[in-house]
């Protein structure tokens, strides 16, 4: 389905990351597999799906084109992004330290910024690609003591649809997902903020969902796959919530 | 056995692209224009219930794809007209649900996709009873989807945008060069756009009460 193509997945020595990451190159894509920093844990994801490292963080503008030029010097221009690198706290507004709020915007949404700009050039080279931006169900509808959280991924909601506006005439197709609930090791900061545990956490959310579970990393991967298909040009600015049936809203 | 997917609406557009894209299932195809006994009107219930009944198994999957289009500004469509509108979307989406959902409440199972329109969301010119019609399928997907979910069973809906299917007349307004030249994209969504998106949920099992919307960028 992406035989060949060269994907870079951010945020993917992890958790829905490292899952989009297996299921690219399950399907034939060559993995750029990025992470702020070289190490282990890159390592086990970058062999395990046989792709590339690719390090950069995200909020860094010049590390996200040094990362990306590097990318095309050895490989060529990127098909596939998929702007998945996230980081939270959660405290209420007014106790949110200044410095950690705005690292969870600049990471989140003018990283997704800086890696569209870093790739865009390869792509109108190549003459097409896809984009796929990973928001949240908190961008959807919002969570207290997550402020900065929701505002960044309410911020790509909105991105994505003017990105997918301006660049669908050009072949490229930029979309998002906005997942809920799903099991992946964020949840501990959730949980955290709860003043609770992990596996308490996974109770209070599942029975909060209709389906009555949490979700997994793969079932987010799976979206990531139809939306990155080069294939699919008819999906322009949309936003596909995966929750369990947990909104059903409007994005 | 392989599972089985009842489509409706499956000899022609959509439907038919659906049909294809559900390879590794049985497929029941129920259209207006198939031959008996799956030669029904779904906004027939019994009709409906009765061809069901010819399955070769229990139903695990439901593509509700039948309908049709015309465009009759608000002051000109009839009560006939409208009711047919009503009871071939909205009633034939309920009808194929009705019949299956029991089977699907007992196994615990069942995935439905129910095809609406952009329009839905949207709206446009001209097209009230459609754009009822299929927005009230979207009501009903995402109510029904709260229902049924304790029992495992997801409902989804895709909106598209115009699709280059014979419900498109060749002179049809959204074939016209002045119409693609304000889509994003440029061009009309392709029937194996519609199916892929309609093959994603069917089997994305943590996905339930959502629309998925590949229209070319005409609703964003």
């Amino acid at each position: 389905m992406h035989s060949g193509r060269i994907a870079l997945v951010t945020g993917a020595t992890q958790g829905i990351g490292a899952a989009i990451a297996a299921r690219l190159a399950s399907e034939g894509a060559i993995v750029g597999v990025n992470g702020p920093v070289r190490d282990a844990r890159m390592d086990v994801v970058v062999t395990a799906v046989d792709g590339f490292p690719a390090v950069a963080d995200v909020s860094d503008p010049d590390a996200v084109a040094a990362m990306v030029g590097e990318i095309e010097r050895t490989r060529g221009p990127v098909d596939i992004l998929v702007c998945n690198a996230a980081y939270m706290t959660m405290a209420p507004l007014i106790e949110h330290d200044d410095d950690d709020w705005w690292k969870i915007i600049d990471t989140n949404l003018a990283g997704t910024v800086y890696l569209i700009q870093a790739v865009l050039a390869g792509m109108r080279d190549r003459g097409g690609g896809n984009i796929v931006i990973m928001s949240s169900e908190w961008g959807v509808i919002g969570w207290p003591n997550a402020t900065a959280y929701s505002a960044s991924k309410a911020g790509l909601i909105a991105l994505t649809k003017s990105v997918g506006r301006e660049l669908a005439p050009e072949g490229i197709t930029v979309n998002a997902i906005a997942p809920g609930v799903i099991d992946t090791p964020q949840l501990q900061v959730d949980a955290d903020d709860a003043g609770t545990s992990l596996e308490q956490m996974h109770e209070q959310y599942r029975r909060s969902i209709p389906l009555g579970r949490i979700g997994k990393p793969e079932e987010i991967a799976a979206a990531v796959s139809l939306l990155a298909r080069a294939d699919m040009g008819a999906f322009v600015g949309q936003t596909i919530q995966i929750n369990g049936g947990a909104t059903r809203c409007r994005t | 056995m392989s599972p089985v997917a009842l489509v409706t609406g499956a000899s022609s557009g959509i439907g038919a692209a659906v049909a294809t894209a559900l390879d590794g299932y049985d497929v029941v195809a129920l259209d207006l224009n198939e031959p008996a006994p799956f030669g029904v009107d779904v906004s027939d219930a019994v009709a409906v219930t009765d061809a069901i009944r010819l399955s070769p198994g229990p139903i695990d999957v439901v593509v509700s794809a039948a309908g049709h289009y015309e465009s009759i500004p608000i002051a000109d469509i009839t009560v006939e007209q409208l009711n047919r509108m009503l009871r071939v979307h909205l009633g034939g989406l309920r009808n194929v649900v009705r019949a299956v959902l029991p089977s699907m409440i007992e196994r615990r199972t069942g995935a439905i996709v129910a095809v609406t329109s952009e329009l839905a969301v949207g709206g446009g010119d001209a097209d009230a009873h459609y754009a009822a019609a299929k927005g009230a399928i979207i009501g009903f997907v995402r109510s029904l989807s709260a229902e049924v979910a304790e029992y495992g069973i997801r409902i989804n809906a895709v909106a598209p945008g115009p699709t280059d299917t014979p419900l498109l007349a060749a002179d049809s307004p959204w074939r016209a060069a002045e119409y693609l030249k304000t889509l994003p994209a440029r061009r009309l969504a392709r029937p194996a756009e519609v199916a892929a998106a309609v093959r994603y949920l069917v089997e994305a099992q943590f996905c339930t009460g959502e629309v998925l919307s590949p229209n070319s960028g005409a609703v964003i």
